[in-house]
């Protein structure tokens, strides 16, 4: 249970820190952070928002007073939720934006991290089982050469020769514009048809990691003295290598989970951009390009708790699946 | 977008001390090692083949690789454009040699600079221990927990210029953790070993044991984490210009990639002008992954793949071949 | 205390397993009789272990059989399907492995490791599969709750408890032991080594005892074999080995360790390190370290050096490969 409050503090602390990084970026820049922030919008944009000068001052806290009371009143508003004004699209609150975009990201990189895991651990598995057979020998080549592109190469190439060229992918936008969002059978078989590619392509990226940890572990493991024991035991060859290579074997790549998945958001960035998908990425680059600082700080809050949520699932699952941490 | 798992490497790499010879040439004993192993062989020979052409990149391009020509657009490639031309008009081939300059570069240097930081901060903080590393500790796992490119994304939109040192910096600073893990763990492993308990016992400064004794003694580990982030490097920084926030002025596979995707010109059946760009850095990214998947089975023999090109040869060439 | 051969239950012969292109074991000949407690003596890394593994038919490529044969009642295990010797496994020949502390599954409960053993051999519910375990805990002197406990949660000796235990749940006909207490302190040993004893009373089955500690085995076994760099370089009754080694490493091998009793010698041990199986010594693999090999006999060096010697019946049950004994 120690271990418990340990990592619960841990996250506290890594939240608060994230926040303060992003309360100091625009302070760290050199000169006014309020000229500097206004610097990039041309006569144009400041002429169409009226009220954003207010609204910069108000992200940064007030802008009148000194950094510390700044600082306060930053943490005040955050802890309420409240985020301001997104400046692009004045005057919609930025908590509403993100309410409405961070569903379908939290979709498309849940599914697709959680499959690429499990099918990059599972070929991992298995070649090292069968190692210099036919999975070792190509398949996780081929999951290695595919990986060492980012994210957004195979997001392009998916587009153009699976949704363009073979046409079997729709390839932009969460749902068909005809459709209306609601929970209706139309709506959800058309959302679940436009995820398909982009849920594809982060496969793809992420696979090849978990591929090749798994495989390095578990040939370790392959030596442990209890997997020689249960073969012994005259077990099923296939109950040898699940209930007791990897079951063990999944342990450490499982620890990592987190850490890659903060690394899956990042391509969830690129993924959501190329294919038009109305999540927080796709927000987070058109709020940094559109000069929308409020949005894009609030979406790295945002996806910043997502990661710290996703290690404390971990943490619970690494908690259930290894006895050892329970007693110690 | 580390798809690798920093973690998954144990880099301990057993170098021998002298220099070999091949022919006439004398090889350095690390570099002997990597050439006997088949992966990292092939991922020298890639890498060295990128480094070479961004090289000789200007004996190769045109002399402007940016320049518009409203007579040549949107061609295939052909002899005359071997990879096409752009929407401007612009030689497609010329910017893939001239950009991996800036590519390589930038990546090397923001690699080369969170292995700095990383290796000064985590042996140090492994060595010292204490409260020390606790708060380093500390440090590396929130870095390793806030998203990288959100971050980077966010903070590069705060930067009124993005030019290459920048961007370098900026890239290192939200890296290094990556690094700072692995390098604490193998230092934590090395500090109770003989000879550094025998500096420290004879009054060594910190200082020095960590710099004179620790430093030099993980310098095969300090390179192989190196290679590990100078690929990360290169993959967030054609990333970030890929999202239009790097210097768009200059050549490099991110920009050019940024300007395919930005006029569409993917969607419109040209696939030359994003396809090659991204080709040159696929392959300099396997390259990279290979040799380090190379220093881990030269360090780790019971990874290693056994009989496999024997198993290729009859595969192919039936068993009578082998 | 020798046993009286009823019937060979294993025969082992002329086996020869590589490690990749090392050959780990080189023309092994051994037998078992059904009751009988064979003991396996050598420094590590000459085979020892690979014999136990061939026997139970688990080694795991690059290690692989490449002749000899396994006869187990009769049959030749290198003919058997895979299937077959899943069957085999346990059923007939059961191990206790080296280190107790890695032979149990570190994230299963010690019931559910008994459980999936017992069903992988024969129907039983869960349920039942759980009391047997719990009698068979008790049978080697343990609270029969243990079940429920994991692995971590036992002491060194307690792990290898449950894993007597579990050897001697389908009743065996041979209990392979290797190097069943190298993990546990002299006292926890001794009280395991008797347990082991007083079971072997009871259920008669045939013991293989794989050690580096041949003062275990005088006081043990029925038969010694002693091995050295892949070969049997001596077998032969406990007490004849002890009162008249034969071979110079045998004869080594004693003087490593104190008599329990009687006057303080000097311990000669023996001078060197094994060979490299890589490239073993021509002739006589322990010609290198050998005490008795010197030029000066140019006869017999020109034997040792080239020649390998082969076992030799010099009484009864007592067999030795050296030139020395020829001479």
């Amino acid at each position: 249970m120690r271990w418990f409050a340990r990592r619960l503090v841990f996250y506290v602390f890594a939240i608060w820190v994230a926040l303060t990084l992003n309360f100091l970026l625009p302070r760290l820049m050199p000169g006014s952070p309020i000229d500097g922030l206004l610097e990039h919008l041309s006569p144009a944009q400041l002429a169409a928002n009226p009220g954003i000068v207010q609204t910069y001052e108000a992200l940064l806290g007030g802008g009148h007073h000194s950094i510390g009371q700044d600082y306060v009143t930053y943490l005040h508003r955050i802890s309420h939720f409240n985020f301001g004004l997104s400046t692009s699209n004045y005057p919609t609150p930025v908590s509403e934006v993100v309410g409405r975009t961070l569903p379908y990201s939290i979709f498309l990189v849940g599914v697709a991290f959680i499959l690429s895991f499990v099918i990059g651990t599972g070929v991992g598995m298995v070649a090292a089982w069968r190692r210099g057979r036919f999975t070792d020998s190509f398949i996780v080549p081929a999951f290695m050469t595919v990986s060492a592109f980012p994210a957004f190469v195979l997001a392009l190439v998916g587009l153009y020769f699976l949704g363009l060229k073979a046409g079997w992918f729709p390839i932009q936008h969460a749902y068909d514009s005809n459709v209306i969002p609601a929970w209706s059978w139309t709506f959800i078989s058309s959302a679940f048809r436009h995820a398909q590619l982009p849920i594809l392509v982060i496969i793809a990226a992420y696979a090849g990691g978990w591929v090749l940890n798994m495989r390095t572990v578990m040939i370790n493991t392959i030596g442990e003295d209890y997997v020689g024991m249960a073969r012994a035991k005259g077990l099923r060859d296939r109950r040898v290598m699940t209930r007791y290579a990897g079951r063990n074997a999944i342990l450490p790549p499982l620890n990592g989970f987190a850490a890659q998945f903060a690394g899956a958001v990042g391509g969830l960035v690129f993924v959501e951009i190329i294919f038009s998908y109305p999540g927080v990425g796709y927000t987070l680059q058109s709020a940094v390009l559109g000069n929308d600082y409020p949005l894009a700080q609030a979406i790295l809050v945002v996806l910043s708790v997502c990661v710290i949520i996703a290690n404390l699932i971990m943490d619970v699952l690494n908690f259930v699946l290894d006895p050892r941490l329970r007693t110690s | 977008m580390a798809q690798l798992d920093p973690t998954a490497l144990d880099l301990q790499l057993a170098v021998p001390k002298r220099g070999i010879r091949i022919g006439r040439i004398r090889v350095p004993g690390w570099l002997a090692l990597l050439l006997r192993n088949s992966k990292s062989r092939t991922g020298l020979l890639i890498v060295g083949f990128m480094v070479f052409i961004a090289i000789i990149a200007p004996l190769i391009s045109v002399a402007h690789p940016n320049d518009f020509n409203i007579l040549a657009t949107r061609q295939a490639p052909s002899w005359h454009h071997l990879f096409g031309t752009t929407d401007q008009g612009s030689d497609v081939f010329s910017q893939v040699v001239v950009g991996a300059r800036r590519s390589l570069l930038l990546g090397a240097l923001a690699g080369a600079l969170a292995t700095v930081v990383a290796a000064v901060l985590g042996i140090t903080a492994a060595y010292v221990g204490g409260i020390v590393d606790e708060i380093v500790n500390l440090l590396t796992n929130v870095f390793l927990t806030i998203p990288a490119i959100p971050l980077l994304v966010v903070a590069s939109g705060y930067l009124r210029a993005r030019g290459m040192w920048t961007m370098i910096a900026v890239i290192a600073l939200v890296l290094w953790a990556f690094e700072a893990r692995i390098l604490r763990a193998q230092a934590l492993t090395l500090k109770n070993r003989d000879f550094i308990l025998a500096a420290k016992t004879s009054g060594e400064p910190t200082w020095r044991i960590v710099f004179g004794e620790l430093m030099p003694n993980m310098i095969s580990r300090i390179a192989a984490a190196f290679v590990l982030v100078f690929y990360v490097s290169l993959l967030v920084d054609s990333g970030l210009e890929f999202l239009g926030l790097g210097d768009m002025s200059a050549t490099s596979w991110g920009v050019t990639i940024y300007w395919a995707q930005v006029n569409s010109t993917v969607l419109q059946g040209e696939w030359w002008p994003f396809m090659f760009p991204s080709l040159a850095l696929g392959l300099t990214v396997l390259g990279l992954v290979l040799v380090l998947a190379g220093v881990d089975e030269v360090s780790n023999p019971q990874l290693r793949t056994e009989h496999k090109r024997g198993r290729l040869v009859r595969l192919v060439f039936g068993r009578a071949a082998a | 205390m020798s046993a009286v051969a009823t019937k060979t239950l294993l025969e082992v012969r002329g086996l020869e397993v590589e490690y990749g292109r090392v050959r780990a074991v080189d023309g092994v000949d051994l037998d078992i009789a059904s009751g009988e407690i064979l003991g396996l003596a050598g420094e590590s890394g000459c085979g020892k272990s690979t014999v136990a593994n061939a026997i139970m038919q688990i080694l795991r490529p690059p290690a692989h059989i490449v002749g000899g044969s396994i006869r187990f009642e009769g049959e030749d295990l290198t003919g058997k399907s895979n299937e077959e010797l899943r069957r085999f496994r346990w059923r007939n020949v059961s191990m206790v492995f080296q280190s107790a502390m890695n032979a149990l599954n570190p994230v299963m409960r010690v019931g559910d490791q008994f459980v999936d053993m017992m069903q992988a051999h024969e129907r039983i519910s869960k349920h039942r599969a759980i009391v047997r375990a719990g009698e068979l805990l008790e049978l080697v002197g343990m609270d029969k709750q243990r079940v429920r406990s994991y692995p971590h949660e036992l002491s060194g000796g307690m792990r290898q408890r449950v894993i007597i235990a579990m050897a001697l749940a389908l009743s065996p006909e041979l209990i392979i032991l290797d190097e069943p207490t190298t993990a546990l302190d002299v006292v926890v040993q001794r009280e395991i080594l008797q347990e082991v004893e007083a079971l072997k009373h009871d259920f008669g089955f045939a013991v293989l005892f794989i050690t580096h500690d041949l003062s275990l085995l005088l006081e043990f076994a029925d038969r010694i074999a002693i091995m050295y760099a892949g070969e049997i370089v001596e077998t032969g009754p406990a007490a004849t080995l002890a009162e008249s080694p034969l071979h110079p490493y045998t004869q080594g091998l004693l003087q490593s360790f104190p008599p329990l009793t009687g006057p303080r010698v000097k311990l000669n041990g023996i001078a060197g390190a094994p060979p490299d199986l890589r490239e073993p010594p021509a002739g006589c693999r322990f010609h290198p370290r050998c005490p008795y090999c010197a030029p000066e006999n140019a006869a017999l060096y020109l034997r040792q050096t080239t020649e390998r010697p082969r076992l030799r019946e010099i009484t009864a049950g007592h067999f030795v490969a050296c030139h020395l004994v020829d001479a």
